[in-house]
């Protein structure tokens, strides 16, 4: 995010401290006092933060310390996963959940005991209750969930 | 020190050829060692001056030994008459009632008598009020050959992580279902006949509920949790799901995708024996009816052990554990 401070010694010190207490680690900071427009500096950052709503919260916190987050971009870290699936199991109970479906591979489908292998992206925060709802589901359907170790 | 083996199965008579074996070995460590009875469901062998071991590993009953079997004897008068110092209980495992182990452990402990376990029963059921005897009485309660056989778990928890916090122990514990799925990763066989395979050559039983529901898994989650993890399970609390439904089809669905399916046990915050994927290049992924058991730990990392977690190898544990107690024993002497 791109945060437009005060030109005053102390500010970058005040800004950084929401970010801290909201388990934000810094990957890289770049304070340009080459751009420093009327009494404001530009500076940008990169940093990674335990979940969306810890970077909003940060946001709401510096804009509440009268900094302005001129620009801002999140990236979420995601995780591919592949389960197995023995059993009759609906796939648009998961569809919508926040997840993407990249592959999905059926065996003997019309059996009694039919197997998908499903390979899914997961926002990393979410795996757990990925993994949740599929056995809570499964459960329903009486179906057998193989997750990875 | 005299030692009492009780139960004369496959395991109390590969233990007694291996006492045999390496009987120079256990005199050097007490030269007073000697192995002065055997109990079995029909009664005991039992002699105060030590009984020939050699001629003993080459009976199939206890009672072939000669006049000194007494039918009928029982195992606790013996140890409430101090004949023993060390028990060896190589007992079969029933985890409803712990019986006849459970009560032999007690009786032990109560009287001053150190005790060596492959029987799992009694610690699965009480494994804490098993522990606090033996601290009251100041005796050894020491059980290796209930998790994974062969495989050193407690003695490698115990003497290399002390400074270790355990965060999570995951494991192939059962070698038949290991075996099981193993051969349907490798020939694409179904579930019946890899188990029907496994029966003949003798690694699964007539009724095969105890390893592929996944109970004899569960029950090493249990004492793995109690002893390692500090918790207070019972076998009700791990959660429990077998390996009858894995198909073909899903085996080799996870094997185009780089995992083989297992039967792992898990212990963590919330204990549980299921079939997993496990990545072909995870140090738990060891086939046929080898065990793995995997730490992880704060400093260590991770670490893996690998062996027979079944079989004859078991009195590799049984032996050490022995060993152990008449090192200590002995020390002082």
């Amino acid at each position: 995010m791109t945060l437009s401070l005060p030109d005053r010694p102390g500010q970058l010190l005040k800004a950084l401290e929401p970010i801290a207490k909201n388990g934000g680690n810094i990957i890289s900071i770049v304070h340009d006092r080459n751009k420093v427009s009327g009494e404001y500096a530009l500076v940008s950052l990169i940093a990674d933060f335990p979940s969306k709503e810890s970077f909003r919260e940060t946001r709401r916190e510096l804009e509440g310390i009268g900094i302005s987050v001129v620009k801002s971009e999140e990236v979420v870290a995601k995780e591919d996963l592949t389960v197995i699936v023995i059993g009759r199991f609906n796939l648009d109970k998961i569809v919508g959940r926040g997840l993407r479906i990249i592959d999905v591979e059926l065996s003997n489908p019309s059996s009694e005991k039919p197997c998908m292998k499903l390979h899914v992206e997961v926002p990393k925060e979410d795996v757990k209750g990925f993994y949740n709802l599929l056995h809570e589901l499964a459960e329903k359907e009486k179906a057998l969930i193989i997750t990875p170790v | 020190m005299k030692l009492l083996l009780a139960g004369f199965g496959f395991i109390g008579k590969n233990f007694i050829r291996a006492v045999n074996e390496k009987i120079t070995l256990l005199k050097s460590v007490d030269r007073d060692f000697k192995v002065v009875g055997v109990a079995t469901s029909q009664g005991v062998l039992y002699s105060s001056r030590g009984l020939d071991v050699d001629k003993l590993s080459r009976l199939e009953k206890a009672s072939q030994y000669g006049e000194e079997f007494e039918f009928g004897g029982s195992v606790k008068e013996f140890l409430e008459e101090g004949a023993a110092d060390i028990i060896v209980v190589a007992t079969p495992t029933n985890i409803e009632t712990g019986e006849p182990g459970l009560t032999y452990i007690r009786t032990a402990l109560k009287n001053g008598v150190d005790v060596v376990t492959a029987d799992k029963g009694p610690l699965v059921l009480e494994f804490w009020e098993l522990t606090r005897l033996a601290e009251r009485n100041g005796r050894y309660l020491m059980y290796e050959a209930t998790v994974a056989a062969a495989l050193p778990i407690f003695s490698l928890y115990r003497e290399c992580l002390q400074a270790d916090r355990i965060i999570r122990i995951s494991g192939i514990l059962n070698g038949t279902t290991n075996y099981i799925l193993s051969k349907m990763f490798f020939e694409g066989t179904s579930f019946e006949l890899s188990l029907k395979e496994a029966q003949e050559r003798g690694y699964a039983e007539k009724d095969p509920s105890y390893d592929v529901d996944g109970i004899d898994a569960a029950c090493k989650v249990v004492i793995l949790g109690n002893s390692i993890m500090g918790k207070n399970w019972k076998f009700e609390d791990v959660k429990r799901i077998g390996i009858r439904k894995i198909t073909p089809e899903a085996v080799e669905l996870a094997k185009k995708s780089g995992y083989a399916i297992k039967l792992v046990g898990v212990v963590d915050d919330k204990p549980e024996v299921s079939p997993r994927m496990v990545p072909l290049r995870h140090p738990l992924c060891v086939h046929g009816n080898l065990n793995a058991v995997h730490f992880e730990t704060d400093l260590a990392g991770e670490i893996t052990v690998i062996g027979y977690g079944a079989g004859r190898e078991t009195v590799s544990a049984v032996l050490n554990d022995v060993i152990s107690i008449l090192r200590d024993r002995t020390r002082n002497v």
